[in-house]
């Protein structure tokens, strides 16, 4: 390896509160890309602010050992002076973005770093041309897809031409074409020499292949190589064989937000046991139809027939279930409130956190947990008790190959108890894995798919969607 | 339109509007401000907001001064004195008051609603001066959070309202209002987090786009500075004074410094 960019030495981390992140870190990042992977919550977000001193400056806490950056001593560089050489990307673009339109969006940085003008506008318009982002540079960031504005948060940190790109977990807000695009995107910086570190979660999907690979696990980071981390796929879980009694359907459904129709259903069905995928890039309706499903939004013309049941619903957004102090906490008040579920006792609460793998984390405040580990929350909050009908949206979101596997389990366990599931997902392998039944949503018609004795989901998957992350994963190899 | 420019014209629109009570200026400068919003808008601005907006302050104002206002000469119909405050004469001075009251609020509002509606926020940021510009910057961010929250609100009262959540007094609330508030918490260290990524707050900031000055721009300036000096020295040299609509009606005045002063700002319907 040529010379390091950056060094970590015997680096050790804990967030205010004395909850250690980072242990004894040895790390030397060089040129090329980096991938790190590991569960969710095991330290890989905290790794990767430790590159431009966001840890510690921005989050406070405790820190020891030494960071050294491009010549640079993290511990004493404020972030903003090391974002001349680093620049991140974050995981939600919504969150990122500073000005309203893409052109002034791309040049906040360079403002802020008292550029030329001249300079400027020269950087920003090879920035928008290399993410092909020209055509949209007068446009309102506000109606641009996910894809599209983390494109723009990558163009924004490549008009700084830092000599380091950080993008954690860039793709896991998005949908597959999206993600493709922003795959793209990271391939091409590579390419032109930047050296690029990603944080990725679905390395399970890889395969077999070889390259740079940092795994973070429990705040203890080491190299492997590239291949290690390929998992046997799941085996097929069983379908449900003798079809249950239909737990919903709907008639002549056309579905829209504030009485603006967006999506027009053939006749769908799901019955007890079964589960229903519900498939399309965002921004198709599928969010709405789970709404209209849930009895959340008046259908604006049409009918939903199901019986009066308990029915359990995951938002996109895990904190929306979460603000109790403990995890426990949020389960318990299900159990009590929810109609027909069992009591809130403690035995109860325990088992229905265990099978999330949340037993360790019952007494953690919701709110400090990972990304994954909120999401895992989220699904033990609202899938305790009985639930007959579960809707989940997105329920697979920034979770790493253990939760998935936990939520698999999880939903097995429904659907052996007749409940009937109807997932929105962008997780084609999850969906090929557990669906019954696909409703693909495409120029405003859903269409629901029977899947043939557990053979291969009826819809093409897009051509971008599983490719992504091997892509990646074959420019790593040496 | 040069920010700068149409911070100036707004200024003025508001002297001519606000140094009189008579509702000629009012009216003028109010049409004045109307155009400028229609014609340059942005494209993706939608002004139903604001006229529904003007309209219930309206209706408020005429309402209000008419159930509490009980002067005048000109007597509609009377109710019993003894009922409290709706009590007494409700006459035709008071609903011309109560409609005065409304333009001078609508003509304020609307020669400041170009600032949000024509310029892009960016630009008027732009046109802060150097010192307050990062304040600026910060609140600009922020408001690119606020549909944020209101999606963030539709979802926890779903989320919550599956989980069997049922609104039952205020307390109740909580259970929607404290997710809501922890998630724009979040949202906005995630913002900081982003901005400081970015190098914000290290040293001088540069500008990527000056504000250009066209000669339209300059000539809407110097129309507004003419219109402001001239109000103001009408109001000074006694040609402008206020009018009222009691003890009974009267043709407000006209005068024809004012009239020019009032008339000026539309300079800027040609940008």
């Amino acid at each position: 390896m040529t010379e390091p960019l950056t060094r970590l030495e015997r680096l050790s981390y804990w967030y205010p509160g004395d909850v250690r992140a980072l242990t004894e870190i040895e790390l030397e990042v060089g040129p090329g890309l980096t991938l790190v992977a590991g569960p969710s919550g095991g330290g890989k977000s905290s790794l990767l602010r430790l590159f431009n001193g966001l840890i510690p400056h921005f989050h406070g806490g405790r820190i020891a050992g030494r960071a050294t950056v491009f010549g640079h001593d993290v511990l004493k560089t404020p972030t903003r002076d090391l974002a001349r050489d680093v620049g991140f990307v974050f995981q939600d673009p919504e969150k990122q973005v500073i000005y309203g339109t893409v052109e002034r969006e791309v040049a906040f940085g360079l403002e802020n770093l008292g550029f030329e003008r001249a300079e400027m506008t020269r950087r920003v318009g090879e920035a928008l041309e290399r993410l092909g982002l020209v055509e949209l540079r007068g446009r309102p960031v506000a109606t641009l897809s996910g894809g599209e504005r983390q494109r723009v948060a990558i163009a924004s940190v490549l008009a700084m031409r830092p000599r380091l790109i950080i993008l954690d977990e860039p793709t896991s807000e998005l949908d597959a074409s999206g993600a493709a695009a922003v795959v793209a995107a990271s391939l091409d910086l590579v390419e032109s020499g930047t050296a690029v570190v990603i944080a990725e979660h679905r390395l399970d999907r890889l395969g077999p292949a070889a390259g740079r690979l940092i795994v973070v696990e429990d705040g203890n980071a080491c190299e492997r190589p590239t291949g290690s981390q390929a998992e046997a796929s799941a085996p097929r879980r069983g379908r449900s064989t003798s079809a249950g009694s239909i737990a919903w359907s709907t008639t002549d459904l056309v579905v829209g937000p504030s009485g603006l129709p967006i999506l027009a259903c053939h006749d769908l069905a799901g019955r007890t046991g079964e589960v229903v995928a519900l498939t399309g890039d965002n921004g198709s309706g599928k969010t709405t139809l789970l709404r209209v499903l849930a009895g959340l939004l008046r259908p604006i013309a049409g009918s939903v027939e199901r019986e009066p049941v308990r029915i359990a619903y995951l938002p996109q957004d895990p904190g929306a279930l979460l603000h109790r102090p403990t995890v426990a906490a949020e389960v318990a008040w299900t159990l009590a409130h929810a109609a027909g579920s069992g009591s809130g006792d403690g035995a109860e609460v325990h088992r229905v956190l265990s099978e999330f793998g949340l037993a360790e984390l019952a007494e953690r405040d919701p709110r400090d947990l990972s990304a994954g580990e909120r999401q895992r929350a989220a699904l033990a909050v609202i899938l305790a008790g009985h639930p007959r009908i579960a809707l989940l949206d997105e329920p697979t979101r920034g979770m790493d190959g253990l939760a998935r596997r936990a939520l698999a389990g999880a939903l097995d366990r429904l659907r052996a108890e007749g409940c009937s599931i109807v997932l929105a997902s962008h997780d084609e392998r999850l969906v090929a894995e557990i669906a019954d039944h696909v409703v693909t949503i495409a120029a405003g018609v859903a269409t629901q798919v029977g899947v043939a004795g557990g053979a291969a989901v009826a819809t093409d998957p897009s051509p971008g969607a599983a490719t992504p992350e091997t892509r990646l994963l074959q420019a790593a190899r040496p | 339109m040069n920010a700068r420019a149409l911070i100036v014209w707004s200024l003025a629109g508001l002297v001519v509007a606000l140094s009189t009570t008579n509702p000629i200026y009012r009216a003028i400068v109010a049409l004045v401000a109307l155009n400028i919003l229609l014609a340059w808008r942005r494209p993706d601005q939608d002004l139903g907001f604001l006229f529904r907006a003007i309209l219930f302050t309206t209706i408020g104002a005429v309402v209000l001064n008419v159930v509490v206002g009980h002067l005048g000469a000109t007597v509609l119909f009377s109710l019993p004195d003894a009922w409290p405050l709706v009590g007494g004469p409700w006459t035709l001075e008071s609903i011309v008051y109560g409609f005065n009251t409304a333009l001078g609020l609508a003509a304020a509002v609307l020669v400041v609603a170009p600032l949000s509606y024509v310029i892009e926020p960016h630009e008027l940021v732009d046109a802060l001066p150097q010192p307050i510009e990062r304040a600026g910057i910060v609140v600009a961010a922020a408001l690119n959070l606020v549909p944020g929250v209101g999606r963030s609100f539709r979802q926890v009262r779903d989320a919550q309202t599956m989980r069997g959540w049922q609104p039952a007094g205020l307390r109740s609330w909580s259970e929607i209002l404290v997710p809501v508030a922890l998630t724009a918490v979040e949202g906005s260290l995630e913002l900081a987090e982003a901005m400081e990524s970015r190098a914000f707050g290290s040293g001088r900031r540069s500008r990527y786009a000056p504000s250009r000055w066209t000669r339209w721009d300059v000539a809407i300036v110097v129309a507004s500075l003419v219109s402001m000096a001239i109000a103001i020295w009408a109001r000074a040299a006694g040609l402008a004074p206020d009018w009222y609509p009691y003890p009974g009606l009267s043709l407000p005045p006209v005068s024809p410094a004012m009239l020019i002063a009032s008339l000026l700002p539309a300079v800027a319907i040609h940008r």
